[in-house]
């Protein structure tokens, strides 16, 4: 059967053309189609489980027995009125602006490094994103046994070289296992915020860095005021894209201090973990995420906001 | 379906694989002393599926018992085994799922108040002629310390602990309104290993001997204790005293609970009326005890307020102390040259080790309840907890012991192990019995972890563990009282 409007193989067209609703509508619906796979996944892995997410939040869950009942906000109460959940709010923010900034800092150097044209460099990047491949429970329990005071590599050799009298106990003082959660996650990611920044590196043209040279600026001048700026969008990706991931952070925490000493290193992961999974209080669990979402969503989109300001990729 | 329905249904289904089964029992190994019969034989599997743990519950003891589980019934027992960290996890996962994938299911005492209602009572069925041989299975022989405060609960009221000691009467147990909801396998408590070839060193003994004024021997009160881990700390040779567990989790209750039973205190930490008393005088002495060992005697090596109890085993097993008291099977590294022992862990007033039995449990969803309940039946039985003796398995009849204290070659492998494991279980403390007891937990843990690093006093610590544990019990609607 001929399409009407359809062209022949002369070229002459078979009948009057389809209504232009139809053609409106034919494209829609192709349109949908091909969204559908992707809609179906969104809502079976986003949408549902965040539906799940609010009812239990409101909800007395009790996933074992017949005890499950509407609580109203007493779940919010609960989580919100915990003096101890702020402290873990506060110490899970610092732990991201620590581990983030510094990461930063060390990922600009080592792609500032890597992007000098040398024969070793393939070799070091290869090097250096190797703890990018090491599974974070992996690499806490390592360093679990590097730090330890007795038989641990770091007290062993700074013992060694005369930098230490005593054997420290890094992970049984609040300040040092702070150092110890931080050098854990900066080891870890600093790679991947290197290879964000080295590919911006290889992408900043060289004319504006040509014409500051012929104009006099030396090095710290050429990267404070010519490389830097032209970085800004790559460092925003990599500064967001870590952030998120920071705030999320739980494996290395959970094996390396467990929350300790005392509950000085507690993110509000490990209080998810053990709200959720320990004590299986999914209601309280809930709220807490609810919260914690609504917290991350907030700060990142003014960290969006503050860095779209100054940087044209977040604003295209 | 009803118990009658069940006995008449496996009297009739007796009858007809009668033939089958006396063949099988033929062939069957003997090895097990007197094979359990299949005289009842209610809609038989091929397969059965258990959930285990890992070491924790010694699983290469149980795989070995497996194969004749096999020959005896024909049924295959597929084990799945998890580490005890993501053990709590997954039980309570498939539970929670009303999942009829595992017939059986290893249950942790403290995870049996949250999850009560989905393990199946097997009360009716032990005492179910048809399912069980009274004589043979022998509840009685089970160690009923160990055997109450693991498998005896209250189906009302899941918090409240059976208040009898005698011998195990599955009768009476029903008749007080309470039911069993599994038989033990593994019993863990805190004993105390030692390096033998230190303490009888003749330099050392004549040495302590001089310092002291008595012979040096292995402590069985915390006094002498702290003399015999003062006199072998000798951080320059690398060697300390004696290890504790004092860093953030679950182990640092442990060790304060032991303290606290053995300094007077109710080691349970929680009674039953839903009050804390672990922060009283006796709580405040014990810990105050065990934060001077850490301390004032230092006496333990460096890292003690960030150990665990995998810590405490590396740090025994390599020879860096003289004395540790742990869960794990205790050993030394071959490097280190040395022999060990073992011995109850040393008391103030009386004996209080932390003790916690798992058991095997029917899953209330499962469709093969009988043969789940055959099994365990077996795995627990006397021969089989005979049979895994030689893989150190923790046992929970009196009967274990037993054949252990009577064959020397026990002795020879294991030196006192038995002997000090099942006289730790009889003066052994369990946990208190709560649905949000991970909470309570890391509230006392924080408490001694902080009194340990000196970041606040042990009285300081224990009172703001004691009111936040208030809280925490009124939230989960435990009301005092």
């Amino acid at each position: 059967m001929a399409i009407p409007g359809a062209a022949t193989a002369g070229g002459a067209i078979t009948g009057p053309p389809p209504p232009r609703y139809w053609v409106r509508h034919r494209v829609a619906l192709t349109g949908w189609g091909l969204l559908a796979p992707a809609l179906i996944v969104l809502l079976i892995m986003s949408v549902v489980p965040t539906i799940y997410l609010v009812m239990f939040a409101f909800q007395h869950v009790d996933l074992l027995g017949p005890g499950t009942k509407f609580v109203g906000i007493q779940n919010f109460e609960r989580v919100l009125g915990d003096p101890e959940m702020w402290s873990d709010a506060g110490a899970t923010a610092l732990y991201v602006a620590l581990a983030v900034s510094i990461q930063l800092v060390f990922g600009m150097a080592l792609a500032l490094m890597l992007n000098r044209k040398m024969r070793e460099t393939n070799l070091l990047t290869a090097l250096f994103i190797l703890p990018l491949g090491v599974a974070p429970v992996v690499s806490a329990l390592i360093f679990r046994e590097l730090l330890n005071p007795v038989y641990g590599w770091v007290d062993f050799y700074l013992q060694s070289w005369g930098l230490m009298g005593d054997p420290v106990d890094w992970l049984a003082n609040p300040l040092t296992a702070w150092i110890s959660i931080i050098t854990l996650d900066v080891w870890q990611w600093t790679p991947f915020v290197a290879l964000i920044l080295l590919a911006g590196l290889q992408g900043v043209p060289q004319e504006p860095r040509e014409a500051a040279v012929v104009d006099g600026a030396g090095p710290l001048s050429l990267f404070w005021h010519v490389t830097l700026p032209l970085m800004r969008p790559f460092i925003a990706i990599a500064l967001v894209l870590r952030a998120i991931e920071a705030f999320k952070t739980f494996a290395g925490v959970y094996v390396l201090t467990g929350g300790g000493p005392g509950t000085s290193t507690t993110l509000l992961t490990l209080d998810m973990y053990r709200i959720a999974l320990q004590d299986f209080d999914v209601g309280a669990a809930s709220a807490l995420g609810i919260c914690f979402l609504f917290a991350l969503s907030f700060v990142m989109s003014r960290l969006l906001a503050v860095l779209a300001k100054s940087t044209d990729i977040l604003e295209d | 379906m009803t118990t009658s329905n069940l006995a008449h249904t496996n009297r009739r289904s007796v009858l007809k694989s009668g033939v089958a089964a006396v063949g099988g029992l033929l062939t069957a190994s003997t090895v097990l002393g007197r094979p359990y019969l299949a005289r009842a034989q209610a809609a038989k599997p091929s397969q059965l599926t258990m959930l285990y743990a890992t070491v924790e519950a010694d699983s290469d003891a149980v795989k070995t018992l497996l194969p004749q589980f096999k020959s005896l019934h024909g049924i295959d027992i597929a084990m799945d085994t998890m580490p005890y960290n993501a053990l709590q996890q997954k039980v309570f996962a498939e539970l929670a799922s009303k999942s009829a994938y595992y017939d059986i299911v290893i249950v942790d005492a403290p995870w049996m108040s949250a999850v009560i209602d989905n393990i199946h009572p097997i009360t009716d069925m032990i005492l179910d002629s048809n399912l069980t041989d009274a004589a043979e299975f022998d509840l009685t022989d089970f160690i009923p310390k160990v055997f109450y405060d693991t498998a005896v609960f209250k189906p009302s009221a899941s918090t409240v602990h059976w208040s009898q000691s005698g011998d195990v009467d599955a009768k009476a147990i029903k008749q007080g309104g309470f039911e069993i909801y599994g038989l033990p396998i593994q019993a863990n408590a805190l004993t105390m290993s030692y390096r033998k070839d230190l303490f009888e060193d003749a330099d050392n003994k004549s040495a302590f001997q001089a310092k002291y004024g008595k012979p040096l021997a292995v402590p069985e009160t915390w006094d002498d204790f702290v003399q015999v881990a003062s006199f072998f700390t000798r951080p320059r040779k690398r060697l300390w005293g004696t290890t504790l567990m004092a860093g953030a989790g679950d182990w640092a209750t442990d060790d304060f609970k032991t303290m606290l039973a053995s300094f007077g205190g109710d080691g349970y930490m929680i009674n039953d009326k839903f009050e804390p008393v672990f922060a009283g005088p006796e709580g405040v002495a014990a810990l105050t005890f065990y934060v001077d060992l850490i301390n004032k005697y230092k006496v333990t090596p460096p890292g003690t307020t960030s150990a665990s109890w995998d810590t405490a085993a590396t740090e025994f097993e390599t020879g860096l102390v003289a004395m540790s008291m742990n869960y794990h099977t205790e050993t030394l590294n071959a490097s280190v040259h040395g022999t060990m022992d073992y011995a109850m862990v040393p008391k103030k007033v009386q004996y209080g080790p932390h003790f916690g039995a798992m058991m095997l449990s029917v899953n209330a969803f499962s469709k093969n309840k009988e043969w789940a309940y055959r099994t365990i039946q077996f795995l627990t039985g006397k021969a089989s907890q005979a049979a895994m003796l030689p893989l150190q398995l923790h046992p929970t009849r009196r009967s274990a012991y037993e054949v252990a204290a009577k064959d020397p070659s026990y002795a020879q492998k294991f030196g006192n192990f038995y002997p000090v494991l099942g006289k730790s279980l009889e003066n052994g403390v369990g946990r208190p019995r709560l649905k949000n007891y991970s909470d309570v937990d890391r509230s006392i843990w924080v408490a001694v972890n902080d009194a340990a690093r000196r970041a606040t006093t042990p009285e300081a610590a224990l009172a703001k563990a004691a009111a936040q544990v208030k809280t925490q019990l009124a939230q989960a609607g435990y009301t005092p009282g």
